[in-house]
């Protein structure tokens, strides 16, 4: 229902991704529509993040078209992209991808002194707030080295949230954590997603965190799409990758 | 319109009205439009020191906007001691609530250290690397003696590796600038000895001061900034990213794994290329006193070989493999004492180049001072 009345958010029509001859994504279309939280899932080296990097063109695309908020942004030189797209979403990186060489506060400060002109005041209170947010106020002054993995995922979603992004990406947010902080980091993506009718795109393959998030995932398979639609849908579509793929989830859970 | 109430309206724009020292805001408080209003605001506070915000004609709020809001009820607090906020339309009540500093924990200010006491932290620091690297000298002593008989702990090859990235890759930068060296010294010294006809002496001069000072120091400093930061940002890197560890726990010697190749290695190849430095930095000369003194190529080869004494070859030799140990052994303690991430992979490579120079024209002057 949700698919006819809203308009999609993000359109990707026809995308394809070569690492030289390598076919990694092929003709992939999907629509990602607002206020949802879509996951993207399937096995290691199915072109997931490969997918992520393309919409958000931090790799550009072999071919294919990228409609944000439905305007093509394939065409689209930098300048046009930072300022008509960059600067509406937010990113979480993998590792977190934190700048090391200076504190937490100044790492969340970048994108507040660079695209705004906020009294310093403001940008203290907001920098507090978004630590705040992600439980790790006592982390404003030090650096990345000197955070726990777990900390750096939630001082890089603090960054990734700082300018109130329409659409938040996240490529695995919670590999690597313990079962704790990921419940409290996927508690936080709704939280985000119903009290600031934010959009989330999320890579990963926890299954508890899939359950837990999802309104609908896309299921890449050896770069094919196999599936796009919700989580109930996608256990009673009897594709045999993602029946295999739910179950050893399943054992190793 | 009651008297009253007319003098106390002031309408700024749109957005921004005062009236009875309550102070409406309308419209859209965002990232984009603060910077818009603030003044306005500012302004109306310090003016006419209104004690209530009214945001029930807010269309909408981000993060920015709520910060701000805080931040205006605290200024308003302290122009009138008290502070209120009404109208809060429904809409907007979860992004205040989810961007509410009320509950952030107070920022504790760490107690800013004084002058005295930074000069007393920073000579504390120093004494304790020093002492430190003196450990570490002694432990790269120690397994580079044991090396050379039991070569366990080694990598196979590592000492012929090291020898061809330390020695023959240097070579050019070495010959390089030796010839500049020898040119330019040569040069400057011509001018002058040109003046009392003392021509014959150059061959001398350069001889001298190429063995027993130039060569080695600025082979050194030549080893120090290549290799010597390459050898701090391996060990560095390793260590940031657990490599260090890993041999460890493989119950591998570091310095045994790691240094002592490089030590080895730098020891043969140093005092070649000192040699090869000389040799070079004496064709520079020689371009010169044919060139510009009229000397033949005999009378300079036979005068360079005849001042030099055996004493000055060895130190020069002697002096060429300490500065080479100095190097390996700062390089390493600065790469194994690596703080941080990339950043002190960085960081711990300038440290080393600057400590490694430092250290090497430091004990040039003393070895100066020793064999006169």
């Amino acid at each position: 229902m949700t698919e006819t009345i809203n308009k999609p958010i993000i359109e990707v029509e026809n995308l394809v991704a070569k690492y030289g001859d390598n076919v990694i994504l092929d003709n992939i279309s999907v629509n990602i529509f607002p206020n949802e939280v879509t996951v993207i899932l399937g096995g290691s080296g199915c072109g997931k993040t490969t997918f992520l990097k393309n919409i958000l063109r931090l790799q550009e695309p072999y071919s294919g078209n990228i409609r944000f908020w439905e305007e093509e942004v394939t065409q689209m030189d930098e300048m046009q992209f930072n300022n008509k797209v960059l600067k509406r979403i937010g990113m979480l990186f993998q590792a977190g991808a934190l700048i090391n060489s200076i504190p937490v506060k100044d790492n969340i400060s970048i994108p507040l002194e660079q695209h705004t002109r906020l009294p310093m005041d403001v940008i203290d209170r907001i920098i507090k707030t978004k630590l705040h947010l992600v439980n790790l106020s006592h982390a404003l002054n030090l650096l990345p080295s000197e955070l726990s993995g777990g900390m750096k995922k939630r001082a890089a979603l603090a960054r990734a949230l700082v300018l109130d992004p329409e659409i938040l990406f996240c490529d695995e947010p919670s590999a690597g954590l313990d079962p704790l902080t990921s419940l409290a980091l996927d508690n936080l993506i709704l939280n985000l997603k119903q009290r600031l009718n934010m959009t989330i795109v999320v890579v990963t393959h926890e299954l508890a965190s899939i359950q837990r998030i999802s309104d609908k995932i896309i299921f890449l398979d050896k770069g094919k799409m196999l599936f796009n639609g919700t989580l109930e849908n996608a256990k009673k579509c009897g594709i045999q990758a993602i029946d295999d793929f739910f179950n050893a989830e399943k054992h190793t859970n | 319109m009651h008297f009253l109430d007319f003098h106390f309206f002031i309408d700024m724009n749109d957005h921004i009205r005062l009236s009875n020292n309550v102070l409406y805001l309308s419209g859209e408080l965002s990232f984009n439009s603060i910077d818009l209003m603030d003044q306005d605001i500012q302004h109306l506070i310090k003016t006419e020191k209104p004690i209530t915000i009214d945001v029930s004609g807010l269309v909408s709020i981000d993060s920015a906007g709520v910060a701000y809001l805080e931040g205006l009820l605290d200024a308003i607090k302290l122009y009138s001691s008290a502070a209120f906020l009404q109208g809060i339309p429904e809409h907007i009540k979860p992004v205040l609530k989810i961007f509410s500093s009320s509950e952030v924990p107070k920022e504790e200010i760490a107690e800013k250290m004084g002058y005295f006491e930074k000069i007393g932290d920073n000579l504390i620091t120093t004494i304790q690397n020093f002492n430190l690297s003196l450990v570490m000298a002694a432990d790269i002593f120690f397994w580079a003696f044991v090396g050379l008989f039991d070569h366990k702990g080694q990598r196979k090859g590592s000492f012929a590796q090291q020898g061809l990235i330390l020695g023959v890759q240097a070579l050019p930068v070495v010959a390089l600038l030796s010839l500049i060296i020898g040119f330019i010294l040569s040069l400057q010294s011509a001018a002058q000895l040109r003046n009392f006809g003392a021509n014959v002496f150059i061959a001398d001069l350069l001889s001298i001061s190429l063995v027993r000072e130039m060569g080695p120091m600025m082979t050194a400093i030549i080893v120090a900034g290549r290799s010597g930061s390459s050898i701090a940002s391996e060990i560095a890197s390793m260590q940031v990213s657990e490599e260090i560890d890993a041999l460890r726990m493989m119950a591998i010697n570091p310095i045994r794994y790691v240094v002592v190749p490089k030590f080895h290695a730098i020891t043969v190849v140093m005092p070649i290329l000192v040699a090869f430095s000389i040799l070079i930095g004496m064709l520079g000369g020689l371009i010169i006193a044919v060139g510009y003194l009229d000397l033949s190529v005999e009378t300079f080869v036979t005068r360079s070989i005849e001042i030099l004494a055996l004493k000055d070859i060895l130190v020069s030799f002697s002096k060429s493999t300490f500065f080479a140990w100095v190097i390996v052994i700062i390089g390493s303690y600065f790469g194994f004492a690596v703080k941080g991430g990339a950043e002190g992979v960085g960081k711990a490579t300038t440290n080393s180049v600057v400590a490694s120079i430092f250290a090497v024209i430091f004990f040039d002057a003393v070895f100066s001072l020793l064999y006169l």
